[in-house]
């Protein structure tokens, strides 16, 4: 497999997961707090939930303010804004950003979508 | 002084006319292997005999071959030495391109990939594959050494079977195998560096088809042509937002057609192209080695 899945999986799942909590909290979140979240479906390590808003925040995705001893983390923007951001990469065309990223295929103009439809007509006609 | 203007012209050839030429046959898309390793020649010949130019050129100005000589008084020598730095120029010029296009591709997919970890969740059954909650039908893959990406949106699910699915991540894993991004990115280098004078517009265009072409022959080997061209038109049929924007004649409608009528495989044709892979690297190499390595024997002997 090209795909490297075995170590990374855990904590890029959890990094999710604990996005999903920065997401719905109302303010900054200690990392109690996200343990306490996150304890109900499953069992967790407190060091791990560090270790994953520390990550977090190293990839700039939260952001931490001291609260007295503990630290407090909060996303670092909207879902929807970095979302909107994935969009607007993946759908990019020219520039920069093209290069990022291998399409599997792009959009076409009406009349390069007949011309596809008949060429997939015929390979249906010979296939079927 | 047949030297550096027979690199000249070769140069000058394999710049222009060769990848303009190269660029509207449709030979290559049946041998899409071969193509991509004669335009990887055709753009490394170029650089090289344009390099070989340069450097033989002003030797040749300046003094004899074995014995170069530089005296700032001298007008020839002074015009040897700037064509010597404008060749070094280039070279650098490249250099700084590649170096730029590696650091600012790479920054760009990590991010997108951490972008990517938190917002699409990961598909049990098919390990690499990432599912976005997103209504516009997409598929791509991010390349990297270690931890590659396939995602799929929502919206792309929703338009294919089984059949369609399992060929678009054929596809994918087949670039991601090939590491076909790395060819793209040395001619993306090649079009950073020399955007104008240089067809390398071209070269890049072609090189983006033909590793398309190279992962639908690997999807299509797998599971058929019917699913993947089925596939192919059920994302790319399907209205999006940026539709307007589609300037360039898009590949897709060549691919397609391509999976619809197959032309049969030709071992002829790809020996031809390989065969002049190798000739375009080999000839100039010898053109600028031989008089530097007859000049270092002579001198030793």
């Amino acid at each position: 497999m090209t795909t490297d899945e075995k170590a990374p999986r855990r904590l890029g799942d959890l990094e999710r997961l604990v996005m999903e909590q920065l997401w719905a909290a109302d303010g900054a979140l200690t990392v109690r707090e996200v343990h306490a979240r996150l304890s109900g479906t499953r069992e967790l390590a407190y060091t791990t939930v560090m270790t994953v808003l520390d990550r977090l925040a190293k990839k700039q995705l939260t952001e931490r303010e001291r609260d007295g001893k503990a630290w407090r983390y909060k996303a670092a923007a909207p879902r929807e804004e970095l979302a909107a951001d994935l969009m607007r990469d993946a759908l990019d065309r020219s520039g920069d950003r093209r290069e990022a990223l291998v399409r599997f295929v792009g959009q076409v103009s009406d009349e390069e979508a007949a011309l596809l439809r008949d060429a997939l007509a015929r390979l249906e006609e010979r296939e079927g | 002084m047949i030297t550096p203007i027979l690199l000249a012209a070769l140069a000058l050839v394999l710049a222009g006319p060769a990848p303009a030429l190269m660029a509207r046959a449709a030979w290559p898309y049946r041998i899409p292997r071969a193509a991509v390793a004669l335009w990887q020649a055709i753009a490394l010949a170029a650089v090289l005999a344009a390099f070989g130019a340069g450097i033989s050129l002003s030797y040749s100005t300046a003094g004899q071959p074995g014995e170069p000589r530089f005296d700032p008084s001298s007008a020839r020598d002074l015009a040897a030495a700037a064509v010597l730095a404008l060749t070094a120029l280039v070279g650098v010029r490249l250099l700084w391109a590649a170096g730029r296009v590696a650091v600012g591709t790479r920054a760009r997919r990590k991010r997108h990939r951490d972008l990517v970890d938190v917002l699409a969740t990961p598909d049990g059954l098919i390990p690499g594959l990432r599912v976005l909650a997103e209504e516009t039908p997409l598929a791509y893959c991010l390349p990297a050494l270690r931890g590659s990406r396939v995602v799929v949106s929502v919206g792309a699910l929703d338009r294919l079977d089984d059949g369609e699915l399992r060929a678009v991540l054929a596809h994918e894993q087949a670039h991601l195998r090939a590491r076909h991004d790395l060819v793209l990115e040395a001619f993306t280098a090649l079009h950073k560096a020399f955007p104008r004078f240089v067809r390398s517009d071209v070269a890049l265009d072609q090189a983006r088809t033909l590793v398309e072409l190279l992962a639908d022959d690997d999807a299509r080997r797998r599971n058929g042509p019917l699913p993947l061209a089925r596939a192919l038109v059920a994302l790319a049929g399907s209205p999006a937002p940026e539709a307007g924007l589609a300037a360039a004649k898009s590949s897709t409608v060549l691919r397609v057609q391509r999976l619809a009528d197959p032309e049969p495989n030709s071992t002829l044709l790809a020996a031809a192209a390989y065969t002049a892979a190798v000739l375009l690297l080999v000839v100039p190499t010898f053109t600028v080695a031989a008089p530097i390595v007859k000049a270092v024997v002579n001198a030793v002997s």
